[in-house]
């Protein structure tokens, strides 16, 4: 495990053979070729798939869950989890909607708003786990019910209604493109990007695989391993709010209390789908985006095929097995050579 | 983990611990022992609430005693977690939920449209919700799989399933719902009449299964290969044990146990729902919440029939005094906050624990 996972790039040590992993993995030029071929399939069973009025949504439907597992990507390469961010995505987005309703903020500060609430979330989470010294899945399961009791008594036993489109640029409509590139799958893309760079090629990155392969042996190397896991809880609280501010854009203008259950799981099967370890110390952003896709390229393809829309949560399933089972097979095939 | 950390309580051998130090010692230990003490402060502060008239309903012994039907469920799936964590290396099920989802779907086919005589379709129910647990024990155990995915990937299998092999309708036909007579409290005979009616599915279901599991864990082979299973698989496979074969029946074993707790919400409901035990939170969380709360270690190899017991009576009971306290809606929006609190308090003193005495048991 700790074999992929190594410490800080050693400059100057090229002579060693390759310390980095390759860029992309195995894994992730498995889910290209997947997507690539459902939606040749998808394409020509039905020719309405590939168009612009079917992609965009797509796209922006990918893009909260894509966003999230930017997150819970850092999070997992620790060693942890959160199963709280479908609840932290419910309270951002009824603190910011009530918000928008009362007083009609603008733009930036509705955003601003969600993602400090979202932050301020992951702070809890962080704290608890980082200092705590508790399983993460404790804490996280914990928080995810009293977040969820501070969203619903936000929501006061009933839903919010007369949203303002304050938030149209994040939304699937026209105000929500840019050359027909939905906005909030292009930010989501950046983010993806920028997480990409900085956890393979900066040295903080790097602190983040060396405390998930052996937070131990971190420590005595001189990883700040409670800020690293602390800082990870944040980052996903933080996309968590901004994730909500996404969902509400998708919205109708009214809210009800069930926004975001669920997203979690959903989140945690595009990261495994992606090949991060759930054990911690291996994994990539880029897998965790291309797993998005894949389940929701899945739903899509379910509902435009006209079979029952709850069979695509079984070929989710299908596809984490087959996803894992792979990862499975070819470690113990490197591990054999 | 810590077990080079020096035992102040081992240590007090020339210097006898005072009373209040040992009173902390075993409160922080002992997980059934702060469960009692728990306990009783909720009966104590409840009734004394309720004696004053602050609550919406007496908190009586005829109230506690009909809360215990939110109790069959929650012990039972609470059980099914403690057996597949125990059994080690990130053991966890997410799937109990759908697993009674897409049995009780199946029962009810079986017994509500099929006409299976009762006890067939509850055999029925088990060897189904055994199977479904085989599906997680094969790739947990023998493909090596983690968990935490395989029983992910599977929640989201038998939960579709479950929607879909009847269009996403309830079955409720006759049979099914005379089920629900058989559910309610009875009076029972030897008993004298002052004693509160106790639901039916206390006796049928739940009493059994606590027992059957506590006398497998701790009165068989079985229980102890187990627990060597989950404190250390290594040694174990060393020590002659089928660790694949142990950490296997585990997950069967919950996945029964699910069967049967899909037969308790039919009759619960009077009705085959496809969402019973994924709507919502769905029954999972609260279950791992149960066998957390109960003294089970995540890590495996701890975990006792009393402590998911005692965990379970403890939240049904406080949440029966929530409701009373916070009328409406609210009242089960402070059901989560209490359950949130209670479980964070009682992860964060087991890390006290282990830091202060080198472990809990």
């Amino acid at each position: 495990m700790t074999a992929t996972a190594p410490p800080a790039p050693a400059h100057g040590a090229p002579s060693r053979g390759r310390v980095l992993p390759p860029p992309v993995t195995g894994q992730e030029v498995v889910l290209v070729a997947l997507i690539a071929v459902l939606w040749l399939v998808l394409g020509l069973a039905t020719p309405a798939f590939l168009s612009a009025g079917s992609i965009v949504p797509l796209l922006v439907a990918t893009a909260p869950v894509a966003l999230i597992g930017i997150g819970m990507t850092v999070v997992i390469v620790t060693g942890g989890i959160d199963v709280s961010v479908g609840s932290t995505v419910m309270v951002s987005a009824v603190v910011v909607a009530t918000t928008m309703v009362a007083t009609g903020v603008p733009l930036p500060a509705a955003v601003a708003l969600s993602v400090a609430v979202g932050g301020l979330l992951g702070l809890v989470n962080g704290v608890l786990i980082a200092y705590g010294r508790v399983h993460a899945i404790i804490i996280t399961f914990g928080t995810l019910n009293l977040f969820r009791f501070i969203g619903l008594r936000v929501f006061d036993s009933s839903t919010v209604e007369g949203i303002p489109a304050t938030l149209a640029v994040f939304g699937r409509g026209e105000a929500g493109r840019t050359l027909g590139v939905p906005h909030s799958f292009a930010i989501t893309l950046v983010l993806a990007a920028a997480a990409w760079w900085y956890l393979r090629h900066t040295a903080g990155g790097r602190h983040f695989y060396a405390v998930g392969g052996d937070a131990h042996a971190a420590r005595l190397a001189g990883v700040a391993v409670r800020r690293r896991v602390l800082s990870a809880y944040v980052l996903t609280g933080v996309l968590a709010g901004l994730a909500a501010c996404f969902v509400l854009a998708q919205g109708t203008s009214s809210l009800a209390a069930n926004v975001g259950s669920g997203t979690e799981l959903a989140v945690i099967a595009a990261v495994v789908i992606g090949g991060t370890s759930i054990t911690g110390g291996r994994g990539s952003v880029l897998g965790t985006v291309l797993g998005a896709l894949l389940v929701q390229t899945v739903a899509t393809g379910v509902t435009q095929l006209g079979w029952p829309s709850q069979l695509s949560a079984l070929f989710v399933g299908v596809s984490i097995v087959v996803a894992v089972g792979t990862d499975l097979i070819r470690q113990r095939t490197r591990r054999s050579s | 983990m810590t077990a080079t950390a020096a035992r102040p309580a081992d240590a007090g051998t020339d210097r006898p611990e005072s009373l209040p130090a040992k009173a902390l010692r075993v409160l922080l230990t002992q997980r059934t022992a702060l469960l009692v003490v728990l306990l009783v402060a909720v009966l104590v502060t409840m009734t004394t609430l309720s004696r004053r008239n602050y609550l919406t309903a007496p908190y009586d012994t005829g109230y506690l005693a009909a809360t215990l039907i939110n109790a069959v469920p929650l012990v039972m799936l609470g059980l099914a977690e403690l057996l597949v964590i125990t059994s080690g290396r990130g053991g966890i099920d997410l799937s109990v939920g759908s697993i009674v989802s897409l049995t009780g779907m199946v029962f009810g086919f079986a017994y509500g449209l099929w006409g299976w005589p009762l006890p067939a379709a509850l055999l029925l129910a088990v060897v189904f919700g055994g199977l479904c647990g085989a599906v997680n024990g094969a790739l947990v155990a023998y493909l090596g799989f983690p968990a935490l995915i395989t029983t992910l990937a599977t929640y989201y299998a038998f939960s579709s399933l479950a929607l879909v092999v009847n269009r996403q309708q309830p079955i409720n036909s006759e049979p099914v719902q005379q089920l629900y007579s058989a559910a309610a409290a009875v009076d029972l005979p030897l008993l004298p009449e002052a004693f509160p009616r106790v639901p039916l599915g206390v006796f049928t279901f739940l009493l059994p299964t606590a027992l059957l599991v506590w006398v497998v864990l701790a009165r068989t082979t079985w229980g102890r290969r187990l627990y060597a299973v989950g404190t250390n698989d290594v040694a174990a496979r060393w020590a002659g044990i089928d660790v694949r074969r142990t950490r296997f029946s585990a997950y069967v074993a919950a996945g029964a146990i699910s069967g049967l707790v899909a037969v308790v919400t039919v009759a619960q409901f009077a009705s085959a729902r496809p969402d019973a035990g994924t709507t919502g939170n769905g029954m999972a969380l609260p279950a791992i919440t149960i066998a957390v709360l109960g003294g089970v270690a995540i890590t495996g190899g701890i975990g006792r029939v009393g402590g998911v017991v005692l965990a379970a009576l403890l939240v049904v009971w406080l949440n029966a005094g929530i409701l009373l306290a916070v009328p409406g809606n609210a009242g089960a929006q402070f059901q989560l906050l209490s359950l949130g609190v209670v479980l964070v308090v009682a992860a964060l003193l087991n890390g006290v624990a282990t830091r202060r005495y080198g472990g809990t048991s």
